[in-house]
């Protein structure tokens, strides 16, 4: 088993007239046990220069529903109007703004409505960072013609 | 304005034969400027009394924009989970400790987040960043 670790900070001195600080860490297990999960895509980087809407994740099928995964995007863009739609099949989750993340749980739960896809706004090319921490994923099967 | 930075950091020295040490940070904004988020929920807790599904969050009660949401998990029994739904789609399953933050666009009232205890009398916590 591997340990690793997932914080985050939220911190703003000026949203509320109080200070805002929240600060939480966890460690990433598989589910519902204390055994940290072993397995990652790694940290992805594509560079996106289509508007069309891909998968950075395929699910081929339900046979991993139930394991544990975690999810990380980022936009790479540093153009404030330029973002990513992010879809888990296609149900749209939001808009990753220019620098902004997410980290998310996501469950292999059913064949292609789980795939995990994003759509750049723009054309002129885009880079996006993914990573998943996972607990097993099916990989698509070879074919060669 | 307000500056509201949220900055995430994955950690580990051996999931990888090298060392994961990952940090970005994230500006909140609005929809395609730099001007900071404003407005919010507030740091939020809800003891779930029993196991049926919620709506947390009403995809009707927003305009479309680049809301953030931050949920986590407050158990500390490994087992107990929410499952998390966004339209109707399950995104996974959020276990004891875990935490998330995604962006959510509540461009129409079926873009719900709705939560689903595993267990009665779980505790959630959440706060939404608001894009108005």
């Amino acid at each position: 088993m591997a340990t690793t670790t997932a914080s985050l900070s939220l911190v703003s001195s000026d949203l509320f007239d109080d200070s805002l600080s929240i600060s939480t860490s966890n460690q990433l297990n598989k589910a519902g046990t204390v055994t940290g999960l072993d397995q990652t895509t790694g940290l992805n980087k594509i560079y996106l220069t289509a508007t069309t809407n891909v998968d950075i994740i395929t699910v081929p099928g339900a046979t991993m529903d139930g394991k544990k995964s975690h999810v990380y995007i980022s936009n790479e863009s540093t153009d404030e109007t330029e973002y990513i739609v992010v879809s888990i099949g296609d149900k749209v989750i939001g808009r990753l703004y220019a620098g902004d993340f997410l980290w998310m749980p996501w469950n292999q739960q059913a064949q292609h409505l789980s795939d995990i896809e994003i759509a750049p706004s723009v054309a002129t090319g885009i880079f996006v960072e993914y990573m998943i921490i996972h607990d097993g994923i099916v990989l698509t099967s070879s074919a060669d013609s | 304005m307000a500056t509201t930075t949220a900055t995430i950091t994955l950690e580990s020295a051996d999931l990888l034969t090298d060392v994961l040490s990952l940090s970005t940070t994230a500006t909140l904004t609005k929809a395609g400027t730099s001007t900071g988020l404003t407005v919010t929920s507030g740091l939020g807790r809800k003891k779930t009394g029993g196991t049926s599904q919620y709506i947390l969050f009403d995809g009707d009660a927003y305009a479309n924009g680049a809301h953030k949401v931050y949920l986590k998990n407050t158990s500390t029994t490994s087992a107990q989970y929410f499952t998390i739904e966004i339209n109707s789609e399950q995104m996974g399953k959020l276990y004891a400790g875990d935490w998330c933050l995604f962006p959510w666009e509540a461009n129409a009232d079926t873009n719900d987040i709705k939560i689903q205890p595993s267990a009665a009398d779980m505790v959630l916590e959440y706060m939404l960043f608001i894009d108005e």
